[in-house]
């Protein structure tokens, strides 16, 4: 990696809103409020797709996530009866070190991927104005790794929707 | 691109210059925010007199000098010397800053839409799904705010609302595919100059309608008023709005009612073309006038619909025929019958 390319500025204002708004979605006691971070986190993302010069991502990505996905975790936070968080067995502590151990393991995972395929990655990011119709080919072909990440980390969530909707029932 | 001022006597011909800029005036005086002001202001009059002279209603029909046209500065005077009443325990962040929020969604897709060959802000190669992009979020918008105004009218008005705009984008996202497939683009400059011999709702007929009838649903206007119903259900989702917070409501409610308007006039009326003894803008104006009309007309005229009707409508009729008219599009354009228009 070369370290004396000047930090993008669009860049680091993006990240910091995503990742702020990621963090405000996982950690407000509100559930709207939660709702609402998870969309600026998503319009973040739709920030970083435009300076990829992909504005069509970009603008499925609002419509999509922040136009559908949002409004449906909207809906079930108004349709479910609002109670008192019920606490469950596991401490503040405990949580804590469950996150450090999931965090752990992942950057090891990442880092472990990246040091084994990271030299076959292409350094000259594609050419812009790719067609639509060569968006498929372009992702499986030159980047399957990020798209291997990418799965993993969706059948993390999807396992741990698993383990929150199983809890005592 | 004008060079920053250097010396005091520079100032003045650099604030002319930029003042006098291209890009400056389309984004201050037209299209963009004053004419878009104006518009709103004409329009809210212009809906009262009409509604006045189809319900003979005295009042509206003879109030003031002028006909009228001090009207909407009138109440938008007296709207913000009234108080402003922020419900107990109302979400008080949210409660302000959602119709804030209203109106800047209401007016950015104007960004994008073409008041002529050169009279549009950005023109933009996603410009169709940029506009759905920004109008899909008016619906959680409005139900964040019904739920900051902690109260129950509200909130039941506010859950309406969100089914119905959220049922209706469905058939209004798919009746503009065959519009799309015809201009061979999702720009919106590039879709009305492929216009030019013959406008679109010739071709996509059917498309024209379900978009209408589904940009009613979306304006919560008569017949499909469910979740406001302005006279028994006092304005559904907010309801709890007063002085300036209910001013910024109503602009940026006629604000999508004038994005409407120019979206069918841009997608299926031909956009600015029209005979060249008027100016591009005047002839896009007077057919967003026009299709104003035709939506503000129905307040006047009919009865709301009932619930299960309003779903019934959206699904099985304005999705199956936006469905078939792709269909028939794709037949149209495989076998060259629109050749003769250059499509």
């Amino acid at each position: 990696m070369d370290l004396s390319i000047p930090p993008d500025i669009t860049f680091v204002v993006l990240t910091t809103i995503t990742l702020l708004a990621a963090i405000m979605a996982l950690q407000s006691k509100e559930l709207i409020y939660g709702a609402i971070s998870l969309a600026v986190s998503f319009i973040g993302i739709a920030g970083f797709f435009v300076s990829l010069d992909a504005p069509y991502l970009a603008m499925l990505q609002i419509a999509v996530y922040v136009g559908a996905v949002v409004v449906l975790i909207l809906f079930t936070i108004m349709l479910v009866r609002r109670d008192e968080p019920d606490k469950d067995e596991m401490g503040e502590s405990s949580e804590g070190a469950a996150g450090l151990w999931i965090a752990g393991l992942l950057a090891v995972s990442i880092a472990g991927i990246a040091a084994l395929a990271g030299p076959s990655l292409p350094t000259t990011p594609a050419t812009g104005n790719l067609p639509i119709s060569q968006l498929g080919p372009v992702l499986a072909e030159t980047y399957p790794v990020p798209l291997i990440i990418l799965a993993l980390l969706l059948s993390g969530a999807l396992l741990g929707a698993l383990v929150l909707a199983k809890v005592d029932r | 691109m004008v060079n920053l001022p250097t010396t005091p006597a520079d100032i003045l011909p650099f604030i002319i210059a930029v003042v006098t800029s291209h890009t400056f005036i389309t984004i201050v005086i037209f299209p963009g925010l004053i004419h878009l002001i104006v518009v709103v202001m004409f329009l809210t009059w212009y809906e009262r007199k009409l509604l006045a002279r189809i319900q003979l209603r005295i009042g509206p029909l003879y109030a003031g000098g002028l006909g009228g046209i001090l009207q909407p500065i009138a109440d938008g005077m007296k709207l913000i010397f009234k108080e402003v009443m922020i419900p107990y325990k109302a979400d008080k962040p949210l409660f302000l800053g959602i119709p804030l929020a209203l109106v800047f969604l209401g007016a950015l897709p104007f960004a994008v839409i073409p008041f002529g060959q050169h009279w549009v802000i950005a023109n933009l190669d996603v410009g169709l799904v940029f506009v759905f992009a920004v109008a899909s979020l008016f619906p959680s918008m409005i139900l964040i705010f019904a739920w900051a105004s902690n109260s129950k009218y509200p909130f039941l008005g506010g859950l309406r609302s969100l089914f119905q705009q959220v049922a209706y984008e469905i058939p209004m996202w798919i009746s503009t595919l065959s519009v799309v497939m015809l201009a061979g683009s999702l720009n919106l400059v590039q879709i009305v100059n492929a216009q030019q011999k013959m406008w679109f709702i010739g071709p996509a007929f059917l498309s024209f309608v379900v978009f209408f009838i589904a940009s009613m649903a979306e304006l919560e206007r008569l017949p499909f008023d469910l979740p406001s119903a302005e006279p028994e259900l006092v304005a559904g989702w907010f309801t709890e709005s007063s002085g300036a917070i209910f001013m910024v409501i109503f602009l940026a409610l006629y604000m999508k009612l004038y994005l409407m308007s120019s979206l069918i006039t841009v997608l299926f009326l031909g956009g600015w073309w029209g005979p060249a003894f008027l100016p591009q803008p005047v002839w896009f104006l007077l057919k967003a006038l026009v299709v104003a009309t035709l939506i503000i007309i129905p307040r006047g005229v009919y009865a709301r619909l009932r619930v299960d009707l309003l779903i019934k409508v959206g699904w099985t009729r304005l999705l199956v025929i936006a469905l078939a008219n792709v269909f028939i599009t794709v037949a149209l354009l495989s076998t060259g019958v629109l050749s003769a228009w250059g499509l």
